[in-house]
């Protein structure tokens, strides 16, 4: 069923079977789920975000941040709050020393990169994670390779660049 | 005559009572070695140390910083790749974050449940004595500690050999050496420095943010997990040894549709399987490939695209590919 809802959504169905799988879409909870899971795994592929996954986070940073414009310089222009962020980071982690504030230096810095406008896009994520696929013939392709060294549990993977499976 | 059977008779209970008593040496011997094997599955993690540890793969050789802590209750790590372009891992527990520079961006990258060295053994054991024996070799000095040598070598030809370095005194792994059927080594990871750190300090464990680049989070969404129960295929008979760990759906580049994949581990080897339906814009793959201690092995089933890739000899991704039985 779910290689059905993938061929529809690809639009490599015939019409008669499209009516089934759209009854089957709505009456099966797995096969809605397969559907909304499709569409948001296309959505993301092609950049169309409508809420960021991180949104709750970047909503209660900003809502942080508002809180800390307190101090006398409130007024000034939102670029010199950036900078003046930019200087508080180190302070920041000293106190929050965990896991979680590695993350939020992630979101930190994801932030203020929204702000100076270079909001990107997904899609620009998942070329740069990956690149040019190579023939079996040289070597290993690399989408599966980088799949595996990604989700296996026996992990060497950080300490070599992948550029050496192209040889 | 009395005496001599008596003799006879006390002769042979003699020698099954050596026999007895050296096999039950060899038995003990042998528990030893596996409890020596499981205080290094433990040590990885319950100490905390830093060091300098060199990994090498073929003609790469990486220098790698690691601050490892364990306050009695939470994990804390930290992997900085020591090259031109430095990757910076943090953990804590089992969860990664991975900043890694990739020409003008830095990507974060988030992981989970991944055994990194020294922490290369799962601490329950019992799957890799399923599948490996374990033999003392020589003592030995690593990054200025004494080192005990282990042997753990594969029952059959389905998966590497190891050698582990270790450290007599806190048990950590310092040196581990992975062979193929050749005797021929394919990776090897050593301290060079190491030292235990008292501290509660947790200051270092943080990126170094580099201001002129821009930070991208990896797109989470090229994942699902899966719970498994695919209405177009099974797995017969798995090679021995290996279990089905952990399966999902995941984006893979270049491909239009999601990708099944299943990971397979043996205690210490893992596999990947990816099984995806072939679609008029997907050119069928079949051929097989050895780099490294990596294997390939591709081919096409009953209109699917079957990928196998893994640390282990050929014959394992082989058998592993050809255990996948599509229902008609």
């Amino acid at each position: 069923m779910s290689e059905q809802i993938s061929a529809l959504l690809d639009n490599e169905i015939d019409d008669e079977i499209t009516a089934h799988i759209i009854k089957a879409i709505a009456t099966n909870q797995q096969a809605a789920e397969a559907w909304s899971q499709y569409h948001l795994i296309g959505d993301a592929m092609r950049g169309n975000v409508v809420l960021s996954r991180q949104f709750k986070q970047n909503l209660m940073h900003k809502i942080d941040k508002e809180a800390t414009v307190l101090a006398p310089n409130a007024a000034l222009v939102s670029q010199i709050a950036t900078i003046k962020h930019r200087s508080k980071v180190p302070a920041v982690w000293s106190i929050a020393a965990s896991f979680a504030a590695v993350m939020v230096v992630g979101w930190m810095v994801l932030n203020q990169q929204t702000q100076s406008g270079h909001d990107l896009a997904p899609v620009e994520v998942a070329l740069a994670v990956t690149s040019k696929t190579p023939a079996i013939d040289q070597g290993i392709p690399e989408e599966y390779l980088n799949a595996h060294q990604a989700s296996a549990p026996s992990a060497s993977s950080y300490y070599i660049q992948n550029a050496s499976y192209k040889e | 005559m009395k005496p001599f059977v008596m003799a006879r008779l006390f002769a042979v209970a003699t020698l099954g009572l050596t026999l007895a008593t050296s096999l039950n040496v060899q038995a003990n011997a042998d528990d030893d070695m596996w409890q020596v094997l499981q205080k290094t599955a433990v040590a990885a993690h319950a100490l905390s140390y830093q060091g300098i540890f060199y990994y090498e793969a073929g003609s790469q050789v990486k220098p790698v910083q690691i601050t490892h802590f364990f306050n009695g209750k939470d994990e804390f790590a930290r992997n900085v790749v020591l090259d031109n372009s430095p990757r910076e891992v943090f953990s804590q527990g089992s969860d990664l974050v991975i900043f890694s520079p990739k020409n003008e961006k830095i990507i974060i990258e988030k992981r989970h449940g991944q055994n990194m060295f020294p922490a290369i053994l799962p601490t329950n054991l019992d799957s890799i004595k399923q599948s490996y024996t374990l033999r003392a070799g020589e003592p030995d000095r690593i990054a200025g500690r004494t080192a005990q040598m282990l042997f753990l070598e594969p029952k059959d030809s389905l998966r590497y050999s190891y050698r582990f370095w270790i450290d007599t005194e806190y048990g950590l792994l310092l040196k581990s050496v992975m062979l193929n059927g050749n005797n021929e080594i394919i990776e090897s990871i050593a301290f060079n420095q190491l030292a235990l750190i008292d501290t509660l300090n947790l200051d270092w464990f943080h990126p170094k943010i580099d201001n002129k680049k821009s930070y991208v989070m990896e797109d989470e969404t090229a994942t699902i997990a899966d719970k498994g129960a695919s209405t177009s295929w099974t797995l017969k008979e798995l090679p021995s040894g290996f279990r089905k760990v952990d399966q999902m759906t995941r984006m893979v580049h270049g491909k239009t549709l999601p990708v099944t994949h299943v990971i397979f581990s043996d205690g210490l080897a893992a596999v990947s399987l990816f099984i995806e339906p072939i679609t008029k814009n997907i050119k069928p793959r079949v051929g097989h490939k050895l780099v490294g201690g990596t294997s390939f092995y591709a081919n096409v089933s009953d209109g699917y695209q079957v990928t196998v890739v893994g640390e282990v000899p050929e014959i394992t991704v082989a058998k592993i590919a050809n255990a996948v039985v599509f229902k008609k």
